[in-house]
């Protein structure tokens, strides 16, 4: 039995930006609600729901922004006296990696029965444009939906890596400015910096790469194999540097949408819109982020 | 199962059989959540500022004149404050060591490391959002082989990375898992004290958070020990939006508001059927229940929940477990707290059976029972 992708789907702030300024928060909905439909599902359905998105609306730290999510796509919403069953929500924070890492979680759950379907979401915008320092991601939501096939492998194996040697070159935090000209109380506020080195691109390829290679041998499986080849770093060019590293050709390379490059926690999302992943396909997902950590995954559709 | 070079593979997996409301793992049905494994709490750890700071003290630097008791309104007569060098990273660092003392086992032998912190304050009140948390904990600990990250669930956090865990173990996946907290979040209430003008404030219940660290390590249980019963959990997100925090307007940390009256109703009223079922698939009476540790919000809002529960349960548990005088409410690490203070005071009886109940903003509720066995021992205490 196998943790399968039922469907996947993005929704961006460019194209829905005319229409509803969206937010974080309403690209993450979006998302949630068209990949629902691709799969022909409904929200009640869900029995899990994690949010793995870092930069929203606000920068709200409770509740988890999963449960924002479900309350907006009307996922088992209050308790029916009926019975039935209802859907859990929480956040996981793992930087670029947060989404392979939620469902890395997801699987596991389905694995042991606790749940049978279960949707990965997340979404990155700027919370407060022209306030914040250096952030330079794409506006975005994706969202991947899982459940277990007994026909399919699926995710067959995930290998997560930090490399804390390097945590200094991908930070991000909230600090207060002293600043009389801005604050609402006249004397400050806080702010968003993101401030990324411009040695995070070649480390995390190195980190990317031996964790790759360690899968790829834990799981005897040669890197001739990959048709697909998934890989996100919140920074464009990552994906052909890391195939150009583990000798895969570029096209077989699961390519961002255009004005996508150097999207954050939703790139996988966004990179499987352009692919299929079909029967008989081996995928390997890779994604760095800030640590430096690295989350690998292997898929057999 | 964690390979020795680290990946992991997936195994053989039972198929779902029953349909509850709640994520259910365990219990005496015979369904997926009976799992092949039973995991326990091995280790209870926790990290507390030694600053303290009363309620009359708290009340008294207010900007406004309120008039508000609060102290008698809630119950929280002081809470621990982070001191200088303290904030949300080493109050995790702390307790995560102190759980490994007593579960007596190395940094190295954890498979999983789950930061589960609302705040995430490194250096101050400098909110840091990446990388994680869980990666320079990771490190300062030493758990190299730990697969690692971060988790948010308001309140309910350590309660989420306790089920992440418990299904992790119990399928057999990992052998070993810790989930880590530190709250340094008693700066919402000193933001909220600028504001605060009446009773139905609703900032008034950053009034009542005190700063703490905890960690609570799990294992595998030995065959036939035993360990966590049932663990479940459910988000009834028609609530999600009556209590908020994010970063505050008016100085450095955040602040939070909050319709606490709506949510402390709702909470008890939408937790009934839950505790309902976790119990019913537990095969146990609430009167079964040796302790109950509810989330510590207030002693007014656990006495009127207890008062509920016992009414509509028909029974009532034999001790119900308050500390929310002596710390006010650390969020995310309650019961955690709570627990690591009963075990180091020798509280627990081997055999005692603990329910911890989450009810969070979201709104989050979970539920875990187990029977608190060997870990009495690792206190000093039983037999």
């Amino acid at each position: 039995m196998g943790t399968v992708i039922e469907a996947s789907a993005i929704a961006t702030a460019a194209a829905h930006q005319r229409t509803l300024a969206p937010g974080a928060l309403e690209l993450a909905d979006l998302a949630a609600r068209s990949c629902l439909d691709r799969a022909n599902r409904t929200a009640d359905e869900l029995d899990l729901l994690i949010n793995a998105g870092v930069y929203h609306d606000k920068i709200l730290s409770e509740p988890a922004f999963a449960s924002l999510i479900q309350e907006d796509i009307g996922a088992n919403l209050s308790h029916p006296a009926t019975g039935g069953h209802g859907t859990f929500s929480f956040d996981v924070y793992n930087g670029a990696c947060g989404l392979l890492t939620a469902i890395h979680l997801v699987d596991g759950m389905l694995a042991s029965g606790t749940v049978e379907l279960g949707m990965v979401v997340a979404s990155d915008l700027d919370p407060e444009p022209g306030l914040s320092e250096g952030f330079s991601f794409p506006g975005v939501g994706g969202a991947v939906l899982l459940s277990a096939d007994d026909s399919r492998l699926g995710f067959t194996a995930f290998r997560l890596a930090t490399f804390p040697e390097f945590a200094g070159l991908f930070q991000s935090y909230v600090d207060w400015h002293e600043d009389a000209g801005r604050g609402l109380a006249g004397h400050g506020r806080n702010i968003l910096t993101v401030d990324i080195a411009e040695s995070y691109t070649a480390r995390a390829l190195e980190c990317a790469e031996s964790t790759a290679r360690e899968l790829a041998a834990a799981q005897s499986l040669d890197l001739d194999e990959v048709d697909l080849l998934v890989a996100t770093a919140s920074v464009p060019g990552f994906a052909d540097g890391l195939a150009t590293r583990l000798g895969v050709s570029a096209e077989r390379v699961a390519a961002l949408p255009d004005g996508l490059a150097g999207a954050h926690t939703a790139a996988p999302a966004a990179a499987l819109e352009s692919v299929a992943l079909t029967s008989g396909t081996t995928a390997l997902f890779v994604s760095a982020g800030a640590g430096i950590t690295v989350a690998a995954a292997l898929y057999r559709g | 199962m964690i390979d020795e070079d680290g990946s992991m593979d997936k195994r053989e997996a039972p198929v779902n059989g029953s349909e509850h409301w709640m994520a259910l793992e365990g219990g005496v049905d015979g369904s997926a959540g009976a799992g092949a494994y039973t995991s326990r709490f091995v280790g209870i750890g926790a990290s507390v500022p030694e600053q303290r700071v009363t309620s009359d003290e708290l009340m008294a630097s207010t900007t406004h004149r309120t008039g508000i008791d609060l102290e008698r309104l809630t119950g929280v007569r002081e809470r621990r404050i982070a001191g200088e060098g303290e904030d949300s990273y080493t109050l995790a660092l702390g307790a995560a060591r102190d759980a490994l003392a007593y579960a007596n086992c190395a940094a190295e032998d954890l498979d999983v490391l789950i930061v589960s912190s609302i705040t995430h304050y490194v250096g101050g009140l400098r909110m840091q959002l990446d990388p994680p948390l869980s990666v320079s904990l990771k490190h300062a600990l030493g758990a190299q082989r730990a697969l690692s990250f971060d988790i948010s669930n308001a309140c309910a956090g350590m309660m989420t990375g306790v089920f992440i865990l418990n299904d992790m173990i119990r399928s057999g996946r990992i052998r070993r898992g810790m989930v880590v907290s530190g709250e340094y979040i008693s700066q919402l209430g000193r933001n909220a004290a600028l504001e605060v003008r009446t009773m139905m404030d609703d900032q008034l219940a950053s009034l009542t958070l005190g700063d703490a660290g905890a960690a609570a390590i799990l294992e595998r249980a030995p065959e036939g020990a035993p360990g966590i019963e049932v663990a479940g959990f459910t988000t009834l997100a028609e609530h999600s939006r009556l209590c908020l925090a994010f970063p505050a307007k008016i100085g450095r940390g955040a602040s939070m508001y909050s319709d606490a009256r709506t949510l402390q109703e709702v909470g008890i009223e939408d937790t009934v059927p839950m505790l309902r079922e976790a119990l019913d698939q537990a095969g146990l009476r609430f009167d079964e229940i040796d302790y109950f540790i509810p989330h510590q919000t207030s002693a007014r809002a656990i006495k009127k929940g207890v008062k509920e529960f016992s009414e509509r349960m028909g029974g009532a548990p034999k001790h119900v477990v308050v500390t929310v005088d002596e710390f006010g409410n650390t969020s995310s690490t309650t019961h955690f707290v709570a627990l690591w203070k009963y075990l180091r005071e020798g509280r627990f009886a081997e055999q005692d059976r603990v329910l911890l109940l989450s009810i969070a903003s979201g709104l989050e509720v979970g539920i875990v029972i187990f029977k608190v066995d060997q870990l009495v021992g690792r206190y000093g205490h039983g037999h």
